[in-house]
């Protein structure tokens, strides 16, 4: 009899703990449990679920949240099917959602316009060179050429352009999946939507005179394209210009203006602004 | 004054001379899986802290105040497992509802933390195989965690560079990775002539 006391009283005991345990959790389960909007969940199931990271949160819960909370746009996004988001603009009450497509784009066209700051031999790419005194490149946001972003790149429509030594997107191939977006030490790589016409080329954020010492064609923030365009589309932050794309019309008014020559046409915008600058110069004469 | 001395000594110790990875080797998983970004290793130290603090301090009030008394000290791991696995679920649901920053930047780590070794072998030699009383307990855990913490980070700075260095193709990956522990686990034994008694 007393070994069986030995042996049932002490798992009695620990049996005891373990329910004491469970009702307390269940009960502050209950009790605290965090009043989050349904609808949080109904978009994080038509996410893709993927929690590729590419949208720039850790994961698909993270980037459901930030989308209720309209800290992001459903764009960024590129896994989750046309469906699925049209499904998830109800849910924020976004009306008729035109699933939109974007490309990754470099914003910055210095290359072997801006200057060297030392001249990097050694073994890997952009990221090895990032941590030797800040990249190669006298600009600190600046495309040093070395190519981390091409071998990122799993459809190969990243390539460092001949004439100029930056990256550039092939926008026919991309399919905006985030890699070398992930992958620039820079952080230069971002996205715009496909029917953009236009892009701002920099990423610098100092000051114009600073810019000019380090590169011929960074944007130095004059307010040019702020002021000329018809739309109000382009605004100045951080010395630095930045599109609106759902205001731009693609007049490439600013692309024209630019002195820096920083507002690059991309796409169709490229024959646009032929165009624009044909009747510029007909107009002179 | 000796009472004093006792708590520097413990905290000395727990951070560097008897370091829970590098000299006792609990808490391996945790060091070599999340050690690849510092971002991640900063914030699994502090959960793994802020755990093993707390759940050293309740596994002491649960082994002197129930388990002695009734005279089962030997079923101590069980009710151990059942107290760290419980408090972490609570933490979890504490943490959300009072402080999101801290769930956001914490709580990804907390349910890898309930199944970690180096919480439960804490518990286990304070409260039970030195038998120290609560706030040395209490300091323990603080301090192993630290130790932790300050070993998860160095690791994850040399693995962050390590990652872009040309490394032999039989070694990348996790190879090198232990071969980095050791070196550093034999750093860290030149802490042992640090002693206070």
């Amino acid at each position: 009899m007393p070994i069986f006391l030995n042996i049932i009283v002490p798992i009695l005991i620990v049996a005891a703990l373990a329910g004491i345990f469970a009702f307390c959790l269940s009960f502050l389960g209950d009790k605290l449990a965090v009043d989050r909007d349904a609808r949080i969940d109904d978009i994080e199931r038509n996410l893709a679920g993927a929690n590729c990271g590419g949208c720039g949160y850790p994961g698909c819960a993270q980037f459901a949240e930030a989308l209720f909370r309209g800290e992001t746009e459903l764009s960024r996004c590129n896994p989750t099917p046309p469906e699925n988001k049209k499904n998830i603009a109800e849910i924020l009450g976004m009306g008729a959602f035109e699933s939109e497509q974007t490309v990754a784009v470099v914003h910055c066209a210095g290359g072997n316009r801006a200057a060297d700051k030392y001249s990097y031999q050694g073994f890997g790419d952009c990221r090895t060179a990032e941590i030797i005194a800040g990249g190669s490149k006298a600009c600190e946001y600046g495309c040093m050429g070395l190519c981390t972003c091409v071998h990122s790149c799993r459809n190969q429509s990243v390539s460092i352009c001949k004439d100029t030594g930056v990256s550039v997107v092939d926008r026919e191939n991309c399919t905006s999946c985030g890699a070398c977006v992930a992958a620039c030490p820079k952080k230069i790589i971002g996205r715009i939507p496909k029917t953009a016409r236009l892009y701002i080329a920099c990423s610098n954020l100092t000051k114009g005179k600073e810019v000019v010492n380090v590169c011929k064609v960074g944007c130095i923030a004059c307010g040019k394209c702020e002021k000329g365009c018809p739309k109000g589309a382009i605004t100045l932050a951080d010395n630095l210009a930045a599109i609106d794309y759902n205001k731009c019309i693609g007049c490439m008014k600013c692309a024209a203006d630019c002195p820096r020559g920083c507002i690059l046409p991309i796409g169709d915008g490229v024959r646009r602004l032929e165009k624009v600058k044909a009747a510029r110069a007909k107009k002179q004469q | 004054m000796d009472y004093f001395i006792g708590i520097v000594s413990i905290v000395i110790s727990g951070i560097l001379t008897n370091n829970i990875v590098l000299n006792q080797s609990i808490g391996i998983c945790p060091f070599l899986g999340v050690s690849k970004k510092t971002q991640s290793a900063v914030g699994m130290g502090l959960a793994v802290t802020f755990v093993i603090t707390v759940s050293t301090s309740v596994c002491w009030l649960l082994y002197s105040l129930v388990l002695e008394p009734l005279d089962i000290g030997y079923l101590s791991t069980i009710a151990f497992i059942l107290v760290i696995a419980s408090l972490v679920q609570l933490l979890d649901i504490v943490l959300k509802k009072t402080s999101p920053t801290l769930y956001n930047s914490l709580g990804v780590y907390l349910a890898l933390i309930t199944t970690n070794c180096a919480v439960l072998g804490t518990a286990n030699s304070a409260v039970i195989l030195d038998s120290l009383d609560f706030f040395q307990s209490l300091m323990t855990g603080l301090s192993i965690g630290l130790g932790f913490t300050v070993a998860l980070i160095l690791m994850a700075g040399i693995r962050e560079k390590q990652a872009l260095y040309d490394v032999p193709r039989p070694f990348a990956g996790f190879p090198i990775a232990l071969v980095t522990a050791g070196i550093m686990a034999m750093a860290f034994y030149g802490f042992s002539g640090l002693s206070f008694v």
